[in-house]
Parts: C-alpha cells; structure tokens; sequence
C-alpha cells in the first residue's frame, strides 16, 4: 500500500451561509460549519477526535473541541500555504490520520470573516505597515502587494506563450456565474454574467480584471473523513479519497511570482502520480473543481493536472460551453466556486464535490462516479480524485 | 488607513543589508555562488541551484530584457491612489539565463511595453530614505 487510494472517506459536509458580514466571531462560524458536518455524517462530539485546519485560520482546535464538547483529540495539524493550499491538504492530512489509525474520525475546516474584516483582514486590500519584512520587502516598496497583481505578471506571459486570450478567462468565470445562477446559496445568486460583462469588467492589474477575481466572504465550512469501512455504517453515502496529493514545483523555491516557464509546476508534481494513484485517468472524471481564485489560474491548472496539454487551455476551454451544466461534458465548479458562490479558500468546492458522487447536488452531474478537486495554483498546493462506490 | 502617503520601504533581512546598502550607492549587487557561478535573487542564505554555502557579492550591469510585466490600475495601498497606472515588471538581467527580479518600470507608456525590450536599471529614493532598483525602457 503506497498511496492514500481508497484509505479514507468523506462522511459529513457542513457549512454557513456565505455573506459580505456574518456577524458573528469566526469561531462560532467554525461551530456552526463543523457541527453541521457532523450531524450531516450523524457524528457526535464523542466520534470525532481529530481536527485540521488551514495555517491562515485563526481558530484554535483546542477552542473548538471546547466549544464543540469534544472530549478527547488525538489527532491536530495544519496545512500551510492554506490559504489557498488548504481545501484537500486539510481532507489530506485527515485522511492520513484516519487511515494510520491515528484518529477515528478527523474535522477539516475553514471558518474566517475575510470580507468583512472582523478577524481576518481583507486579501485583496494591503497592510499599511511602514515597513515590509522577509519576502515583502522585494515587493511592496514597489506597490506589488495583492494575489491579484502577482496573477497579472503570471497571466500576461502566458498570453503571450501561448496565444491565450481574455475571453478564455472571460468563459471560466461566466461558467462560475452560471453555476452560482442555480444555487440559490450562493453570494452571486441572481447576478447573472455575460462575457461581455467580464470584458467590459475594470482592469485591476492589466491583464486582471475584476470579473477574473474571486470574491471575499465571510462564513464557515467543513468536513469530516473517516475509514471507509466505518463511512459504510454511517447516514450517507460515503466519498472515498481514490487518490491525493501535495506538491511544491522548483520555481516555488527559485521564483518569487509564478513561473509560467517552469517545465514542472506544483501542479504538475501532484499530477504525476494522482491518477496512477486513483487507477483512472482525466478522461475518467466527471465533474471538475478547480480553486478558482483568479481565472487565468484556473485555465493552467487545466493545463497542468494534464486535462489538455501546456497551452491547449485556450482551446480545451472554447467559450466555456462545456464546463457549464447541464449540457457540458466536463460541469466547472457546479455551485459557483470561489468566483461566484462564495470564498471559503475552496472548501465549498471539496463539499460541492461530495454533494455530486452523493448525487445531491444542485447542477447534478449524471451518475457522476468521479470528482477532481485541486486546492489553488500559484502557491505550494494538493489535489485529489474522489469517487463513490460502483 | 489615511496619511499612509508611502509603500512600505524594505527592511532588510538579516544577512541581506549588502545588497540594500549597495542600492543606496546606486548599484546592484546580487550573490554569486562560489561554486556554480550562479546569480541569484533575491537574497539567500543558500545557492538554491548547488546548494553550496559560499558567496560573493558581485555588481551587474543593470541591463536586461522585460519577462513580463502588469499594469496596476486598482489602488489597493492608500499610497497607490495617487500612483496608479503604475508597472510592475519582471526584469531578466542579461548575465544569467532565467536571472529575473521584480521592479517597476517607470516613465514608460504601459502601450510602448513589449516582450523582450530592453531596459536599463536605474534608481528611485523611497522617502524613508532608502533607494530602490527600479528599471525604464533602454
């Protein structure tokens, strides 16, 4: 037994309502999100012993097993890079625990006010602090200071390698859009988008442009992994983690804004032995979720997890046709994504996953058996390969 | 948020303060690997490509060629509202294939940038004083 294949099951699926400001601290967010999850797996406080959580999360596990009445932990940890590496490193690292045996049943979570700033400061606005440290002092003397403007760098030369287009970037977020269009839950629901509104969008860091950009949310959101011999005896249908992974490419050591050039990206590293793992291969898949911070990631994320080759985005994507639900070969993001549904630094992509090898999402995929999930590109990041039982 | 009037100037990292010190003489330096040979930025304890120990810190020309760049037009820094348009780039210098470094690229028309132009270095003073490496179009 090499790999996570088949080792660890996702049982329990829980979040809040998505909003601009939830009112409420962010620990009674993680609450609210973990204890939905586990009354969604029918788990009480006594089956859960374990909890993971994203580096950039400031709820502490000890105040949450307080809060939730957890009486023994045996398992804590943290994802780092999550941020935007946390929605599978999070699963991941639970899986791991549980399929070691190291804990019985492992919460991975994110619960922040990110968009109202009660707790979490705004990514898409910069700290005022006089004086940059560490990596910051080469980049925010110059004004280079959001996720959004270090895209900008990245997107424009692969517009140039490759010949892609804004209105490649336009099709992923229309395609989000849509999706959030028939989710009544999500932030963006009855705001529908066209391309024309996306290339009509103000430019943020040329070629970026607003419409290319995730949203900032506040709200909570988890799950709960156990083995799957246990998940067999609980309330749903179990997702099995077929495969899963981690990865960091040399640039990320070498390069301080992703390397378009680089011959291996961090994705790239996960993809070389995720679908081996999973005994599948892309053409397998059946429903797509992509982190979707910013739109052109999204278009090499395709890339480099191997659905199309390294500069065949642009024409895998078309004007998005096909990742759109109900008619596309290959749903994109079915409840909106971090682009339109709501940000929960991709969790509720990993729980949208779940909802579609249940068969109980919204825009359900027909008799789809597998999901693939990557957390965000452009930082050290994780994959995974869900599937339900034949 | 208001009377920040600045970006934040770098405070150098421990180990770092040559290259800084060299910026406010007007030059750049950067490490070179006394084992491959390698330039590298920005500054590191350790050569990331041999992973020797040993450095020399040695000046470049300045000049290079544009990698790519972005032309920022939201202000998300109170200091940034009265900057924008401005050009961040990333510059590859012409000493070593893949030898690239973050700057901005000043008084240039965001249309006249291309792939591949060449740009020369020179330096801005940030008001705390210290200067910066920023490039313009050669």
């Amino acid at each position: 037994m090499d790999s996570i294949h088949d080792r660890a099951s996702i049982v329990g699926i829980g979040h809040t309502e998505y909003s601009r400001d939830s009112g409420r601290s962010e620990l009674k967010l993680a609450c609210e999100a973990i204890g939905a999850a586990m009354a969604d797996a029918g788990l009480g406080p006594a089956d859960v012993d374990g909890i993971a959580k994203y580096t950039m999360d400031n709820n502490d596990a000890v105040d949450i097993a307080r809060c939730l009445g957890i009486p023994q932990l045996r398992f804590f940890g943290e994802v780092a890079y999550g941020g935007g590496g946390g929605p599978v490193g999070t699963v991941m690292l639970a899986a791991m625990a549980v399929a070691t045996g190291q804990a019985k049943a492992v919460v991975a979570f994110r619960a922040m006010n990110e968009r109202s700033g009660r707790g979490t400061p705004r990514f898409g606005q910069a700290s005022t602090a006089q004086g940059a440290r560490g990596l910051q002092s080469y980049l925010s003397p110059y004004g280079l200071f959001s996720p959004a403007q270090m895209v900008g760098l990245a997107a424009r030369r692969h517009m140039h390698l490759y010949g892609t287009e804004s209105r490649h970037f336009g099709a992923i977020a229309v395609t989000c859009r849509h999706h959030a269009n028939l989710n009544p839950d999500a932030m963006m629901h009855g705001r529908p988008m066209t391309l024309d509104d996306h290339q009509n969008s103000r430019m943020i860091a040329d070629p970026v442009r607003l419409l290319d950009c995730c949203l900032e949310t506040d709200g909570g959101a988890a799950v709960i992994v156990t083995t799957p011999e246990r998940a067999r005896d609980l309330r749903q249908r179990p997702v099995h983690i077929a495969a899963g992974g981690s990865g960091a490419g040399a640039w990320n050591h070498r390069s301080v804004v992703k390397d378009v050039d680089s011959p291996m990206s961090e994705s790239m590293v996960i993809a070389q032995r995720l679908f081996r793992d999973a005994g599948i291969t892309q053409d397998d898949i059946d429903v797509l979720f992509i982190y979707d911070h910013f739109a052109p990631l999204v278009l090499m994320a395709i890339e480099d997890y191997g659905f199309c080759k390294r500069g065949e985005g642009k024409d895998f994507i078309g004007d998005g046709a096909r990742l759109r639900w109900p008619d596309g070969d290959l749903p994109l993001n079915t409840s909106g994504g971090n682009l339109s549904e709501g940000y929960m630094h991709g969790m509720q992509n990993t729980i949208e996953a779940v909802r579609q090898l249940r068969g109980t999402a919204r825009c359900q995929v027909q008799d789809a058996r597998y999901s693939f999930v990557s957390s965000g590109n452009a930082v050290p990041t994780s994959a995974m390969i869900l599937r339900r039982d034949a | 948020m208001n009377g920040v009037t600045a970006f934040p100037y770098p405070v150098p990292e421990y180990g770092a303060e040559p290259y800084w010190q060299a910026c406010n003489d007007e030059r750049l330096v950067m490490q070179r690997c006394t084992a491959c040979s390698k330039f590298r930025w920005h500054p590191a304890p350790i050569c990331p490509y041999c992973q020797a120990d040993g450095f020399a810190w040695e000046p470049l020309s300045g000049r290079g060629r544009v990698h790519t760049w972005t032309v920022i037009t939201h202000p998300v820094h109170p200091a940034a509202i009265g900057k924008v348009p401005y050009v961040v780039v990333e510059v590859e210098l012409e000493e070593q294939p893949g030898l690239r470094m973050l700057s901005n690229l000043v008084d240039a028309d965001p249309a006249a940038i291309a792939f591949d132009a060449p740009v020369a270095l020179g330096f801005e003073r940030h008001p705390s004083g210290q200067k910066l490496p920023i490039f313009r179009l050669a």
